[in-house]
């Protein structure tokens, strides 16, 4: 072991890039179609989705919490946005900043409550996902809203780089960046770190950690928030079925891309580009499962073996490091 | 006399109990039709089932832990029941047995794999939520299963006696059952106990492996049974059959007491707030209130539930200090 190779070469995340890598040249060559523009794009609007729900509930994993109503929130803030828009005639520049609020205000709710009350985040989403779900249906009537100003749905079927990429992959990487300087950089961002690290600690260096938590809560609603936004331009409509019944069907690739992008579960560390990884390859091998014609119904069985085989597998490599750590 | 009363007070059923019996009494003043057999069959159906749900839930509580695969074990097993009675002809008995060996073997994987790599068992039972939903739709193509034998539809929607469902008798003696486990028996009390302190049980000598596993076998085996009484009821065999058993599986167990941290659950109390729940449920649906204010309804008990128990913690800590100074 004389060679020493870059760090970046040890972790995760490099782990992640080469099976994203694997995995799209094997998909290139048995599949039809998998490289072709119309495909790729395709794969970049879902891909971009699926970044932002894998950020979010990993913004709330920090503290050592979970957040359940993740989708509840996303398609709450949509049909509000689609509301604001179509009922209310708020042009929209207004309108996304209406929607932000309302993300944050709903993750307030989640944070104040979890800190309040000291009741673990798990139970108190678990509540308000119901809570938001069903006020949403009700005030809405489960009616959609379909007549969006144009400008906010073309930015949906735009495409840039020879027509192979939506913007909004791009805009995805972009709100990565934002954390990740947000995370690395800037004081806040330390603080969030210290106190889902170790709360005790973090309280006895002078940081408040009941406000730390209830931040985390509300960049999680926002950030939910702007994947409800993404969702509705990319369908064109608000509509209250995007995330399933209750939104729980956004919880399986928010965890899979927190959990793959080596994000531990009990709180106080992040990795943005884990995540983002992540979520590509959760993306990226449910396209290339349905264009194998592996069927629609598989493909959750799959998904659920690669979570807990990713589970098992970090497991085994903490269990050998740390044997290694004793031989040395 | 009146330390029988501060006694009972003190226990979390009672105060439940109140609740059932004042909110039965107000309910059917206002609305004669509560109290009608009709209702009182769909009222007690429907507990029957989630009678058997929130226990599946609270055995993993009581250790600490959560089973979100609790639905996804009830689908499997429902639709494995169903389509082996219609597709391979199998008498009543083998497909009830077969599928209580699927619930069963469900249970295991999940016990198994969380004692013996010490993952959180949200996240484990997460996986295999996806897993057995993902086979559950992969086998029947979210197609159901209508043929049904007439004895299972007798048994899932005929009265013993009045209004009494047949459905209603399982529930009883599962519930029973649970009730001897968790107060008078030996494992049981291993279980609070390990819910309690993992590390203290461990050095008491309770082997840690076999109470995961023994509670996630039994939760298995629960949500199996819940699975097949929901096809007795519906009288086929649907894909979907337990989507929505999360939310009202915590709210029992929540609502009856139960620290989600483990090692304190109350059988009777979740019992009569699945009880509560299902009261509430079916008098929102007789006051003709949107079906949907159910669900914000039960969010909102919940939180509720949870701060009051929190309440109640807190009042008991200060009680210790206050002992402590003396």
């Amino acid at each position: 072991m004389n060679i020493k190779l870059p760090k970046f070469l040890y972790t995760n995340q490099f782990g992640l890039l080469c099976l994203v890598i694997i995995f799209a040249l094997f998909f290139t060559f048995v599949t039809e179609g998998f490289s072709s523009r119309f495909n790729l794009y395709a794969l970049s609007r879902v891909a971009s989705i699926d970044i932002m729900i894998g950020l979010a509930m990993m913004v709330v994993i920090l503290t050592g919490g979970l957040n359940l109503s993740l989708g509840a929130v996303g398609v709450s803030t949509a049909m509000f946005g689609g509301w604001c828009m179509e009922s209310l005639s708020i042009p929209i520049i207004p309108s996304i900043f209406l929607i932000l609020l309302a993300g944050s205000f709903l993750g307030w709710i989640n944070g104040y409550v979890t800190v309040k009350t000291g009741v673990h985040s798990f139970i108190v989403t678990l509540a308000t996902m119901s809570i938001y779900f069903g006020l949403m249906t009700v005030l809405t009537k489960a009616q959609s809203f379909k007549n969006l100003p144009d400008a906010f749905t073309d930015i949906g079927s735009m495409k840039i780089f020879y027509r192979y990429v939506s913007p909004l992959l791009l805009f995805s990487f972009f709100i990565g960046c934002v954390l990740y300087y947000l995370f690395r950089f800037t004081d806040i961002g330390r603080k969030l770190i210290a106190a889902g690290a170790n709360p005790s600690a973090a309280e006895l260096s002078g940081i408040s950690v009941n406000r730390m938590f209830i931040y985390c809560h509300m960049l999680s609603g926002i950030l939910a928030a702007i994947a409800g936004i993404m969702v509705t331009m990319r369908i064109g409509a608000a509509i209250p079925s995007i995330a399933g019944h209750l939104g729980f069907d956004w919880l399986l690739p928010a965890f899979l891309a927190t959990v793959l992008g080596g994000t531990l579960l009990s709180g106080g560390k992040v990795t943005v580009f884990g995540t983002i990884l992540g979520a590509l390859l959760v993306t990226l091998i449910t396209n290339g499962l349905l264009l194998l014609d592996v069927g629609i119904f598989w493909v959750r069985f799959f998904l659920g073996v690669i979570l807990l085989g990713t589970v098992l597998i970090d497991k085994a490599r903490a269990y050998f490091t740390e044997k290694n750590i004793v031989v040395s | 006399m009146n330390k029988i009363f501060s006694n009972l007070f003190k226990k979390d059923w009672f105060g439940l109990l109140i609740v059932v019996i004042f909110g039965a009494l107000i309910i059917s003043v206002l609305k004669p039709a509560f109290v009608s057999s009709f209702n009182l069959y769909v009222l007690m159906s429907s507990i029957s089932l989630m009678l058997i749900v929130a226990m599946s839930q609270m055995i993993i509580i009581a250790i600490g832990q959560m089973n979100l695969s609790v639905g996804a074990i009830g689908g499997l097993v429902a639709i494995s029941f169903a389509g082996l009675m219609e597709v391979y002809d199998m008498p009543i008995f083998i497909a009830a047995s077969i599928g209580i060996v699927i619930g069963v073997s469900a249970g295991f994987f999940n016990g198994y794999i969380t004692a013996k790599t010490g993952i959180s068992a949200f996240i484990i039972t997460l996986a295999t939520l996806y897993v057995f939903k993902g086979i559950n739709l992969g086998i029947t193509e979210a197609q159901p299963f209508y043929k049904i034998p007439d004895a299972i539809r007798v048994f899932g929607n005929g009265k013993i006696i009045g209004p009494i469902p047949y459905l209603i008798i399982i529930p009883l003696i599962v519930t029973f059952v649970m009730w001897i486990l968790m107060t008078k028996t030996i494992i049981g009390r291993y279980m609070l106990a390990y819910g309690n302190s993992i590390q203290s049980s461990e050095l008491m000598g309770i082997s840690s492996t076999q109470i995961v596993i023994t509670a996630h076998v039994i939760s298995g085996l629960l949500a199996g049974i819940a699975g097949m009484l929901v096809v007795c009821r519906l009288s086929l065999g649907t894909p979907n059959i337990g989507d929505a058993w999360l939310l009202p599986s915590f709210a029992a167990p929540v609502i009856g007491g139960a620290i989600l941290a483990g090692g304190k659950v109350d059988v009777l109390a979740t019992a009569l707030a699945v009880v509560i729940v299902a009261i509430i449920s079916q008098s929102l649906v007789i006051f003709k209130v949107d079906p949907f204010f159910v669900q914000i309804f039960l969010g909102f008990m919940i939180l509720f539930a949870v701060l009051i128990n929190r309440y109640r913690e807190y009042q008991e800590e200060n009680k210790k200090k206050i002992f402590v100074h003396e």
